[in-house]
């Protein structure tokens, strides 16, 4: 069974984390203090060198899981220990295609298959998805898609054809130095593609606190959102005193679970 | 052989090449492609392209025969083809050129490019200072630093500088920081990519506005000595002076391609650029392509004297020509390339970039008392007034007193 196909009406929480932040050790407990709180969604991220969709924190994270040389392996280890504790959480990989590619895709899908329930590959547009595709839905994983502002109507319709799991908005793009979330232009996007699709819609990129999570349910048609810079940014806040940091990351998410 | 037809539509040139970016990006460069198709058929582009070339950079760079070095090695007869008499002392003009006039059809306002060794920065901002459109430069801080002078000239061009403190903190990394910059300012930026990496139609656009190199030197040669070039050979980084060489001459299949990538320390060591020589297929910058990597897909660090060379990857035609063994390619070492350097300053009384001394040095090597009577063309891509300070340090000559 996949977790995705149910998940709750509204108000869905999906954290992102990457996999050996900071260390392999310490990310395990961060993982099973998010699990604690049995978001809707977790969001592994796989540490890649060269992350050009992600953001300065999410860089950071990356760079310090691979400074003890972690490897894909070890990653995927590390989801299938925590799958043990997974009640209804859903389990998604987020992660570059060369990985998924250097790992060799039949191994990748072995080791997730029944443990993972979707997989958002950054760098894999819908034009070169298919093969892909097929072997994910073969074992019953879903391709979760991206959708940007940029994304017009025509484009949105090929690409939201049979989705499934959940559709990623990105809320923030094209705003030069301006990280605000602009309401009105999520909450028109959101309504056209929940026009062409019945998934839920989550919105990511730019989430940072209760208000945000709040005005995103309150002014938008969104389904839910996606935090994951926010978390990653208060063990830097928090000057990397670990056990502050979990106790900071605690109160957060009983924050962000409204 | 079939006549020569890469890249597919879709950007393949056989299995690689490709468009792999994020959603955000799609959109855009699906929009570019589509523009660059049009222009390729408006002949008012054309023309002021020609124009330009023509009467801002000074073409056709001239078919130098260079007597010396040919005496020297005792070997073939060796054309220069002297793209670093160029305006901006590098081939990478050719290209920016074509950019921008595609930036503005494309109704664009704000420019950024990576750089390297400065020349494409420098590229960059001089068309940007030619068209009146604010430039921003993505560059590595080991780069700022070994490459003072182009940083120099970036700023009196009016280019604002962005140095990059991430991963190796060269060309790579500027790369990265670039397409993050484009995500973030999608609706108003082009991004005018220096080589034929990075995702479709890049490579292929790239390519188109380099050829006028081959073309150029196909005609002067015939001219001169009523035959086609035995050799061609170029350097290699992310390969586009390469490209621009040799793409007029593909299905020329009794014109041999010599492709010379950086090999740094050695192929065989960690500290190494020649990404074919070492590398294997997989993805960075939105290409599927010969790439220096681990076993488990992280990009390695590339090393090279030369930071125009600098670079874990390639663009992925060179991967195909690679495959098809149309063109041969060989690693040179920092040490050679030095040496090269500095024998062809004094023997033709050029001072040549670090880049294109690669290509003198494997010539030098491979040559030497071989392949009399057969002729080559050197691509001399670009000038070496850049690396002096570079070069001095490594010979030991202290350039202060």
């Amino acid at each position: 069974m996949n977790n995705l196909d149910s998940l709750p009406k509204k108000k869905i929480l999906s954290l992102f984390m990457t996999c050996g932040f900071p260390t392999l050790n310490h990310s395990k407990k961060i993982f099973n203090e998010m699990l604690s709180h049995q978001p809707d969604i977790i969001e592994f991220g796989l540490p890649f060198s060269d992350p050009m969709a992600d953001g300065p924190i999410i860089q950071e994270a990356n760079k310090l899981a691979l400074r003890s040389k972690l490897s894909t392996q070890q990653s995927l280890d590390l989801i299938k220990y925590l799958s043990k504790s997974k009640n209804n959480t859903s389990f998604v990989i987020m992660c570059y295609l060369n990985t998924v590619r250097k790992f060799g895709l039949n191994k990748f899908i072995k080791n997730i298959k029944n443990i993972v329930d979707g997989i958002i590959i950054v760098d894999l547009p819908f034009e070169e998805e298919d093969a892909i595709k097929k072997s994910l839905s073969k074992n019953d994983i879903h391709l979760i898609k991206l959708i940007s502002p940029m994304t017009d109507k025509k484009r949105s319709q090929k690409l939201l054809k049979n989705s499934k799991g959940f559709i990623y908005y990105i809320s923030a793009t094209g705003i030069t130095g301006s990280n605000k979330l602009d309401y009105k232009e999520i909450n028109k996007n959101v309504k056209s593609i929940k026009k062409m699709s019945s998934v839920p819609v989550l919105v990511g990129f730019g989430i940072k606190s209760k208000k945000d999570v709040i005005d995103i349910s309150k002014k938008t048609n969104a389904d839910g959102v996606i935090i994951g810079s926010a978390l990653i940014q208060k063990y830097f806040d928090i000057k990397m005193d670990f056990n502050k940091y979990l106790k900071s990351l605690k109160k957060f998410i009983q924050e962000v679970k409204i | 052989m079939k006549t020569y037809k890469q890249p597919s539509t879709v950007g393949r040139f056989g299995e690689f090449g490709g468009m792999y970016v994020s959603e955000t990006l799609m959109p855009l460069l699906l929009d570019l492609d589509k523009s660059y198709k049009k222009i390729q058929k408006d002949k008012k582009f054309k023309k002021e392209l020609n124009d330009l070339f023509k009467n801002y950079v000074g073409r056709p760079s001239s078919l130098h025969y260079a007597k010396n070095l040919s005496k020297y090695i005792n070997g073939p007869k060796v054309y220069f083809k002297r793209d670093e008499l160029n305006h901006t002392g590098a081939h990478k003009i050719n290209n920016c050129l074509g950019q921008i006039l595609l930036a503005k059809k494309m109704g664009k306002t704000r420019i950024i490019a990576e750089t390297g060794a400065g020349q494409h920065g420098v590229a960059t901002a001089t068309v940007c200072a030619l068209f009146g459109l604010p430039c921003y430069i993505y560059m590595g801080s080991k780069d700022i630093e070994r490459q003072k002078p182009n940083v120099f000239r970036m700023k009196l061009l009016g280019a604002t500088i962005i140095p990059v403190e991430s991963g190796s903190k060269s060309l790579k990394d500027a790369m990265n920081e670039a397409l993050r910059d484009w995500i973030k300012n999608v609706r108003d930026t082009f991004y005018i990519i220096g080589s034929t990496a990075g995702p479709h139609p890049y490579p292929k656009m790239v390519r188109d506005f380099q050829s006028v190199i081959g073309k150029e030197a196909r005609e002067q040669i015939l001219k001169v000595e009523k035959k086609l070039p035995d050799y061609l050979i170029a350097c290699v980084g992310g390969g586009s002076n390469a490209m621009g060489l040799f793409y007029p001459f593909l299905n020329d299949n009794k014109v041999k391609i010599i492709g010379v990538e950086a090999a740094g320390r050695g192929a065989k060591t960690e500290e190494t650029a020649a990404t074919m020589t070492s590398g294997t297929p997989g993805i960075l910058h939105g290409s599927y392509s010969y790439v220096l990597q681990d076993n488990d897909g992280q990009i390695k660090e590339a090393h090279s004297i030369s930071a125009g060379l600098d670079y874990p990857g390639v663009g992925p035609e060179h991967s195909y020509l690679k495959d098809i063994k149309r063109v041969k390619y060989f690693g040179v070492t920092d040490n050679e390339a030095l040496k090269a350097f500095q024998t062809c300053s004094k023997l033709e009384g050029i001072i040549p970039a670090l880049e294109p001394s690669h290509a003198l040095a494997y010539l030098i090597k491979a040559f030497k008392n071989k392949h009399k009577n057969k002729v080559v063309i050197l691509n001399l891509c670009g000038r070496g007034d850049k690396d002096l300070f570079t070069a001095a340090k490594a010979i030991g000559f202290d350039a202060d007193e």
